[in-house]
């Protein structure tokens, strides 16, 4: 879990860390005028997502007019896709010089890894790849709470050098780097890292920027934190969760939305909500999904979800997890897979017929559902599907759920498809008719889309 | 499945060998991999059962706290690793099922024990207790699998670390035969693993091995490691690698594969997952994700990375299946039909029936054996206190055990007796287990730790005697015991109130109550004591209950039978008939005035194996007298009276040895009880050992799963 520039800046105050004057968080230019302030001052958008300033969302104001002229351009922003909703005012700290400290692990062979250079600011990582000397990074396989005195030392010096420190600055910059390892190690940080580190003509050192990646596996201890920074939910990396996401949260089973919560439907896209089994291959799933929809029915194929229903699911969450995907507008059929090692046929047979007679019963959306099952318990899901289809075959009548494991899945998902277009196409429009399957017609295009988000 | 290829030979000994060299000598000479199961929460307890019923040697559990104890009634719990290991020298591998918060602490004690191999199934671990882990790991050259791994799973010999269901197919040589070559699976994430074996399967690939590395983004084993270890391994054809977004094993891999090559001699084929999913959001795994402006961890830079030194990548189960086939030239393992048959029975297999285990007793028609040993021999060979330690512990005690049983036994016999007193005509069980509830020494006795059970259980035989002698009125004699003596004549003291002891009848006594120690769980007596044990009363408490269950009914026939008996006898004398003639006079009173002749039946014999080594022991001795006469043919009579087969049983055989001693008649049923004290105890200790508290119990759903039958060794 990423955290705002202002949440990150409060975790460093609160580890001693010196950073520039707070004036407050805005949501619009209006708000500027609550704020007592002291001119320069810094308007920062809060986004989840690097280089703002390349995007016009960091920007110093010198007097009130300036500022709300700037507040608004900076507002009216939309950065890597993501819209500027809040705005950090704070002091325009006087910059003499500014380094670039970071702590990470080393997803080689997952050791903690500090990096400094004197040559901070937005450019840190072009001078990674054209001059590697200019940063010093050292590996640290020990794991200690604190940083050694001597290690802080050697950085300290590697910074001082570069910015033609005296003692005294020299001693501050190893206090600022062991302070962000405390940082990040006291509250489980995936990355810690202050961009640019400012030294003051005062020679004080700011930590002008700040970023902090949470370790999403340690949220459970950091109570603390959450209370600091009055946070109650988690959230992504990059963004805030989506409100299904919520809703799956809350029903105790893991979901991630694919498409933008608004996203607009185009007609003749099949979208494929995913009813999956276990994390690995929900996220195959999603990959089969598009494959076999690229191979044989025109790259016209749109899975909208991810879904983990957790080992071992009750009926009632097999259940929410097809209300959740038939209450989706943008969907158009529910493909479906239980391989029960951990997990039962029976009780996941049991949740999704339980959903679609309770739809039919209330006059809901009810969606084509197209699956296999195969593992545990299949006898008695068996015979309660077979019985379920001669008590209730109108709400049963779109759904297909292949027993056994005759067809491997990727079969299943290319049925699954073939029915879904041509379920589509009698609801849909008389005069389409079935979409052609093997005519390559422009699967590059998600790639492309896809490469513009970065 | 039936033939499994030898342990030694498997890709998880390969494993084990360059980890511990050492160990792979024994697991030669014993066939046996030894594992532990570290964290016994419901997720820990079951798979330990699954494991084992897939073949895997479970040896033990960890739980702190729990130490004493059995999951799966056989399974023995330890509260740590290094006690464990103290028993256990040969453990080889771990799975670990903490919780993430705990799992840390876990994983580094198993690591600092020494166990060579880990499975940390836990998943969830936050990443700088997974760096503690590695770095412990490191010192210790900890070969780490995980966290949040599945598992890693062997068919070919049967073995299993983890919770992957039994769903790969190894090589079938013939028909339920199997053979060890395969392509080996290594995977980030579990349920693609089904998906990908139930692909390969469909064309006739076999797997040999099945590793989970683990869906965290920091892991003790990455591909990098693994696949030049497996590729190492003769037997296997081909790798399959699947990994997924997120972190940089795939690009690291690829890199190793550049750098060297001739780490990786057989062919391999990558599937990577994720080539859909959007940047910055965690999908189920915390280790696929893709982080935003990152240059590796795509599915491009995967993909890229692996492709440019050789490796095909695929994104779907058809490709998959087609590169493989091509890669291992169409070579086929085993008939498909084979495969789909074998999973058809899996998943058609009714479920279960029910039951829970004993280790104590097996029972079956003639025949009853604890821990391995037949009653029968037990009788002849053994005192009480040896048979009473053999209930606790499953095994005989060491000489130096046995005389600190004796001295306790005999301490516990001279202590004062509790104030109990006998109303007039009150059975001598309920008296009996009075005098259990009120003995203050008794419940003041330990019974926690390893030898607590057994301990307090010989303390109780001791202060059986007491209270025997209290209730009977010789305490006199008992009073005189001393250490010196056989605990066989402090029972005897107690029992006859003679102070000069006969060993031949002291031991005919002690012989009589080892017949009675147990009968399994099913005797009314014990299903009190283990109703009971399951809401963990104190130990007096359920032994007790299990004592007032002893009645005529159960357990109390032999006065009546001895009182027949000596009817014969008398009629004999007075009429001058011969014994069987009396017998047959007597038998016919008794039909007519509608009495049942106590002593004979039995719901599960009809050839008491105790009754014969009673009467054996009785002849031996010399003790024998007409009412073990007449004992030996009051069947064949009564058949020919009343046309029904009847055998006597063994309360009527102690009724007619007690008669022909000249005991008290209403002994028999004393030392019954004195016998069963040993068998309730064991039965309570089991209970509160192995069962969960207040479980439902159903004891006709009860197996024997204790030692098998063995030599005696004396």
């Amino acid at each position: 879990m990423r955290l705002y520039e202002h949440e990150a800046k409060k975790v460093f105050r609160e580890m001693d860390l010196t950073i520039p004057k707070q004036y407050g968080v805005i949501h619009s230019p209006d708000e500027l005028d609550g704020l007592k302030l002291k001119f320069p001052v810094m308007l920062k958008s809060m986004v989840l997502i690097g280089g703002r300033g390349k995007a016009g969302g960091i920007k110093k104001a010198a007097n009130m007019k300036e500022a709300k002229a700037k507040a608004k351009e900076i507002f009216s922003l939309v950065i890597k896709g993501y819209p500027v909703e809040t705005v950090l005012v704070e002091e325009a700290a006087s910059e003499a010089g500014a380094c670039y400290v970071g702590i990470t692990t080393n997803p080689v062979n997952f050791n903690i890894i500090a990096m400094a250079s004197a040559e901070g600011g937005v450019d840190i990582e072009q001078v990674a790849l054209e001059r590697p000397e200019a940063i010093l990074r050292k590996e640290l396989p020990a794991n200690n709470t604190t940083l050694p005195q001597a290690t802080a030392s050697q950085f300290a010096k590697f910074l001082c050098k570069g910015l033609k420190g005296d003692k005294a600055l020299e001693k501050r910059l190893a206090d600022a780097v062991s302070k962000l390892y405390a940082t990040y190690q006291r509250f489980d940080c995936k990355v810690a890292e202050i961009n640019p580190l400012m030294i003051t003509k005062g020679k004080k050192v700011i930590a002008a920027d700040a970023k902090v990646v949470l370790d999403d596996n340690a949220l459970y201890r950091l109570s603390d934190l959450f209370d600091l920074l009055g946070v109650r939910e988690a959230r992504h990396d990059v963004s805030e969760p989506t409100r299904d996401e919520v809703r799956a949260r809350d029903a105790g089973f893991t979901y991630v939305d694919l498409l933008p919560e608004n996203a607009r439907k185009q007609k003749d896209k099949l979208y494929v909500g995913l009813v999956p089994g276990g994390a690995g291959y929900g996220i195959f799933s999603i990959d089969e999904t598009a494959n076999i929809g690229d191979r044989f029915f025109g790259g016209k194929v749109v899975p909208v979800n991810f879904m983990d229903s957790g080992g071992g699911p009750p009926v009632n969450r097999v259940a929410e997890m097809f209300h959740l995907l038939m209450d989706k507008e943008i969907v158009d059929i529910v493909i479906t897979s239980r391989f029960g090692g951990i997990s039962s046929c029976d009780i996941f047979i049991r949740g999704l017929i339980k959903c679609l007679r309770d739809r039919h019963a209330k006059g809901m959306r009810m969606l084509p559902v197209y699956g296999r099952m195969v593992g545990t318990d299949l006898p008695s899901a068996k015979a309660f599907l077979e019985k379920a289809k001669i008590e209730t075959p109108e709400p049963l009548k779109d759904m297909v759920i292949v027993v056994g494991n005759q067809k491997i899945m990727a079969d299943i998902i290319k049925a699954g498809l073939k029915r879904g277009f041509e379920l589509k196409g009698k609801k849909v429009s008389k005069t389409k008719t079935k979409v052609i399957t093997k005519k390559k017609a422009k699967p590059k295009k998600r790639a492309k889309a896809k490469k513009g988000g970065k | 499945m039936s033939k499994r290829i030898p342990a030694h030979e498997g890709m998880l000994c390969h494993f084990i060998k360059h980890a511990r060299p050492d160990l792979v000598k024994t697991i030669k000479r014993t066939q046996k991999i030894e594992t532990i199961v570290v964290g016994l929460g419901r997720q820990g307890t079951r798979h330990a059962g699954l494991m084992q019923e897939f073949g895997t040697t479970v040896t033990a559990g960890i739980a702190p706290g729990r130490g004493g104890q059995r999951i799966h009634e056989t399974i023995p719990v330890y509260d740590t690793v290094k006690e464990c290991l103290e028993e256990h020298p040969n453990i080889a591998a771990a799975s670990i099922w903490r919780h993430y918060t705990t799992a840390r602490d876990a994983t580094l004690e198993v690591i600092k024990a020494g166990v060579p191999l880990i499975i940390l199934i836990t998943e969830f671990i936050p990443l700088r207790d997974v760096r503690d882990i590695l770095v412990a790991a490191r010192k210790h050259k900890t070969r780490l699998f995980g966290g949040n791994t599945p598992g890693v799973i062997f068919p070919p010999e049967g073995i299993k670390i983890g919770m992957l269901p039994d769903v790969f197919y190894p090589e079938e040589m013939r028909p339920g035969e199997f053979g060890s070559k395969g392509v080996t699976i290594i995977s980030r994430s579990g349920a693609i693993l089904y998906h990908m074996s139930d692909g390969l399967a469909s064309a006739g690939i076999a797997q040999n091995a099945v590793l989970g590395v683990g869906g965290d983004g920091a892991i003790g084993s990455t591909f990098r490691q693994l696949v030049p270890i497996a590729m190492d391994y003769e037997n296997t054809d081909l790798v399959v690698v699947a990994g997924e977004i997120g972190g940089s094993q795939e690009e690291l891999l690829a890199e190793d594969i550049k750098a060297n090559p001739g780490q990786y001699p057989k062919p391999m084929v990558a599937l990577i997952t994720g080539a859909h999913a959007p940047e910055g959001k965690t999908m189920g795994h915390a280790g696929a994700i893709v982080a935003p402006g990152q240059e590796f961890g795509t599915f491009k830079s995967k993909k890229k990375a692996l492709k440019a030194v050789g490796v095909p990548v695929v994104n779907s189960q058809y490709d998959l299946i087609k590169e493989v086939k091509a890669k291992i030239k169409r070579k086929r393992y085993f008939e498909i039909d084979r495969y789909y048959e074998k999973m058809r029975l899996k998943w058609e297999e009714p479920p279960k029936k029910p039951s829970w285990g004993t280790i104590t007793t097996k029972v079956a028609p003639n025949s009853l054996v604890i821990s391995g040993y037949k009653l029968e021999e037990i009788i002849d060979r053994s005192t009480l206190l040896e048979t009473a330690h053999l209930l606790v512990k499953t095994e005989l005690p060491a000489k130096k055990v046995l005389d600190g049983h004796h001295k306790r036994a005999v301490k516990a016999a001279l202590m004062a007796a509790p104030p109990v007193t006998r109303f007039k005509g009150e059975d001598i069980s309920q008296a009996l287990a009075k005098s259990f509830l009120m003995d203050e020494e008794l419940s003041q006795m330990p019974q926690a730790g390893k030898d607590g059970p057994v301990n307090k259980t010989i303390f109780a035989l001791g202060r059986f005697a007491r209270y025997l002698a209290h209730i009977l009125g010789t305490e006199a004699a008992l009073d005189k015991a001393t250490v010196k003596e056989p605990f066989a004549n402090v029972i005897y003291r107690a029992v006859t109130g003679e102070e000069k002891v006969d060993p031949k009848r002291s031991r005919m006594v002690e012989a009589m109550v080892v017949a009675s120690v147990d009968h399994g769980v099913t005797p009314p007596s014990a299903q009190a004591t283990i109703i009971g044990a399951s809401v963990r009363p104190d130990y007096a408490m359920a032994v007790a209950s299990g004592i007032g269950a002893i009645t005529d009914v159960h357990g109390g026939a032999g006065a009546k039978a001895a009182v027949f008996f000596q009817t014969c006898v008398a009629k004999t004398e007075k009429e001058k008939l011969g014994l069987d003639k009396a017998t047959e006079a007597v038998l016919k009173e008794y039909m007519n005035r509608g009495q049942r002749v106590q002593g004979m039946g039995h719901r599960v014999h009809t050839q008491d194996p105790r009754r014969d080594a009673l009467w054996k022991m009785v002849e031996k001795n010399g003790l024998a007298g007409s009412c073990v006469a007449i004992s030996k043919m009051v069947s064949d009579i009564f058949e020919q009276v009343r046309a029904m087969s009847l055998p006597i049983n063994v309360d009527g055989v102690i009724g007619a040895i007690v008669a022909d001693m000249g005991l008290r008649v209403d002994l028999a049923k004393a030392l019954f009880v004195y016998g069963r004290v040993a068998g309730l105890s064991a039965h309570y200790f089991e209970e509160i050992a192995s069962q969960s508290q207040m479980r439902r119990i159903n004891f006709a759903e009860a197996v024997y799963k204790g030692k098998e039958l063995r030599e005696f060794p004396r």
